[in-house]
């Protein structure tokens, strides 16, 4: 994340709680924020996250997950959900002969967000410069431009390939851009926000942010972090662990259940069969 | 119903892989081939990561080919003797291959050969069969279909018939030098690790061609080839890649090893050009399909590595 906030890491640390977890952060030293005098925020921004620990268990489908909380009248949201940041290789196809499509060698992706699902109430493109997304990470255009690639020759290069990789993610249903998603509400006089995001069941286990950015006049005035984690559980948890850490038995184990299977279908269809 | 697979760390749905699994039973029983070049683009078109599409239909066929292999032996069609001949060429031709692999990457054009290979020999082996199986159809009228084509070549025969070892194989009705079995299984073995398969396809024409043995014989006898090297792919894949997901592999084998009973039961009321014919029918369209995937323009560029 590009803020460098005490309270960030603080609340990674109760990321494993249960309870739904609100938290208000202003932004640091409020730089920007405090020379624009004219219309000084009265209302913190605040998000919660229900259905904020999700556990796959033997029927896991993936899940809904709701977002909801308080902004300031006026200005326009983004909500992003996303993953800590690593690597991916993947195999690039080209043309080999002029006629035959076949991999022809291997990208490497850094910085990349294992899931990024965003929804804004408006257009990124109309609400902010690119700077400014970038410095967010807001958008695809903003994460391709963040996403490092080799060996990319030229920007252009670069280009087509983090929009193929940007195609190929949400193929898998792990990234997800919207526009005009979030619903807004008057309770009390409050301006309530609230917004549904299909959990897809491809996201691996892990710990996912969910940063809510409020946007006034192009910049980015107030932003609000809640969690989502999600978790192995029962037999999934039990195989899983299985398969990583003892390969020797459960490799053994699924070659016997194998040939079990095997003779006790032969078995049964004698019995049944029977004519030789 | 859906499931989570804990390996593949996606979810499906539980009807899909059975029925898939079902139907490359079917072929097993019927033809003798584990069927992993149908089972692992299909599994991956379902959405699983190819490194446990791969590995899990190893352990898939273990449990189709057992069944199969039981199957063919109540009915006297397992060659055993002749299968751990070519088992032992096999398992070295595989060490062999994997090392050709290894020099191919470092050349690094692995993708190239591999693809190349696979278009050449299924294309091969498929038309191969077909022409000769209509042949045989259309002359012989199917009454003696079954019994071993006459060898045509006798100065060949007659080398065959120098080499040391000589050796009878009652239950196929072959006489042939052990080295031949040998050599043979060793080259199957080392044009699978190429490929990535199981090697069945290319195991069953070699048996029937080349090692002339009748048709019921082969099918029973290469299941029993296929068992022994999907246990050890199982338990290699599982051991050093955790690429084995077993729910997954159980969704499968329940299909399996109920089509690989009954992919038996149709094959004994099928005759052995019949069989032949089918086969090559299967194998030219995969092949079909394949050139297909090679020259039109592919919707993405990308591709996840690790399907070989």
């Amino acid at each position: 994340m590009s803020y460098d906030m005490t309270q960030t890491n603080i609340f990674r640390g109760l990321a494993g709680m249960v309870l739904p977890l609100l938290l208000l952060l202003p932004l640091p030293a409020g730089a920007e924020v405090a020379q624009d005098a004219r219309e000084p925020l009265t209302v913190k921004l605040t998000t919660t996250v229900n259905h904020d620990h999700l556990y796959i268990d033997a029927f896991y489908h993936g899940g809904t997950v709701s977002v909801r909380g308080e902004s300031e009248p006026g200005t326009d949201l983004i909500i992003k959900i996303s993953a800590a940041e690593g690597d991916v290789s993947l195999k690039r196809k080209g043309k080999v002969g002029g006629l035959l499509w076949m991999n022809v060698g291997d990208l490497h992706f850094s910085q990349v967000p294992g899931l990024y699902l965003l929804k804004s109430s408006k257009n990124i493109a109309e609400m902010m410069k690119p700077e400014e997304a970038e410095r967010h990470v807001l958008g695809y255009d903003a994460l391709g431009r963040h996403l490092v690639v080799e060996p990319a020759a030229t920007e252009s290069e670069k280009e087509e390939i983090v929009g193929q990789f940007i195609q190929f993610q949400e193929q898998h249903n792990l990234y997800a851009q919207q526009t005009g998603e979030i619903e807004f509400a008057d309770e009390n006089g409050k301006r309530i926000y609230r917004t549904v995001f299909a959990w897809p069941f491809q996201a691996k286990p892990g710990d996912y942010a969910v940063d809510v950015y409020e946007v006034k006049d192009g910049q980015v005035v107030a932003a609000a972090q809640s969690a989502v984690k999600v978790e192995q559980a029962g037999t999934v948890k039990y195989l899983a662990g299985l398969a990583r850490n003892n390969g020797a038995i459960y490799g053994i184990f699924s070659i016997i259940v194998a040939l079990v299977s095997g003779f006790g279908a032969g078995a049964i269809f004698r019995k049944q069969g029977g004519a030789h | 119903m859906y499931l989570y697979l804990p390996v593949a760390l996606t979810s499906i749905n539980a009807l899909m892989p059975m029925g898939l699994g079902f139907a490359v039973g079917l072929l097993s029983g019927l033809f003798g081939v584990g069927g992993g070049f149908l089972m692992t683009p299909l599994l991956i078109m379902m959405g699983i990561p190819a490194t446990v599409a791969a590995a899990t239909d190893s352990n898939q066929i273990v449990a189709a080919s057992t069944s199969g292999t039981y199957a063919h032996w109540k009915l006297g069609n397992v060659d055993f003797k002749m299968g751990l001949y070519l088992l032992a060429g096999s398992l070295l031709g595989g060490g062999l291959g994997v090392q050709l692999i290894k020099v191919l990457k470092a050349m690094g054009n692995a993708d190239f050969v591999i693809q190349i290979t696979y278009v050449v020999m299924l294309g091969g082996v498929g038309g191969y069969m077909f022409c000769e199986s209509l042949a045989q159809l259309r002359k012989g009228k199917g009454e003696q279909a079954d019994a071993p084509a006459p060898a045509r070549d006798s100065g060949m025969k007659k080398f065959l018939a120098s080499l040391p070892l000589q050796t009878e194989f009652s239950r196929s009705g072959v006489t042939h030098s052990s080295l031949i079995p040998l050599l043979l299984g060793a080259f199957v073995g080392v044009l699978a690790a190429i490929m990535g398969v199981g090697g069945g396809f290319l195991m069953v024409p070699v048996m029937v061609y080349m090692l002339r043995m009748p048709m019921h014989a082969v099918v029973g006898t290469s299941l029993f080839l296929v068992l022994f090297t999907c246990i050890e792919v199982t338990f290699l894949q599982a051991y050093t890649n955790h690429t084995v997901d077993f729910i997954l592999a159980v969704l499968l084998l329940v299909g399996s090893v109920i089509g690989a009973q009954i992919g038996t039961i149709f094959g004994r009321k099928l005759k052995g050009d019949q069989l032949k014919i089918l086969l090559a029918v299967i194998v030219l369209a995969v092949t079909v399909k394949i050139v297909f995937d090679l020259t039109l323009t592919p919707d993405l560029l990308l591709s996840q590595g690790g399907g070989h």
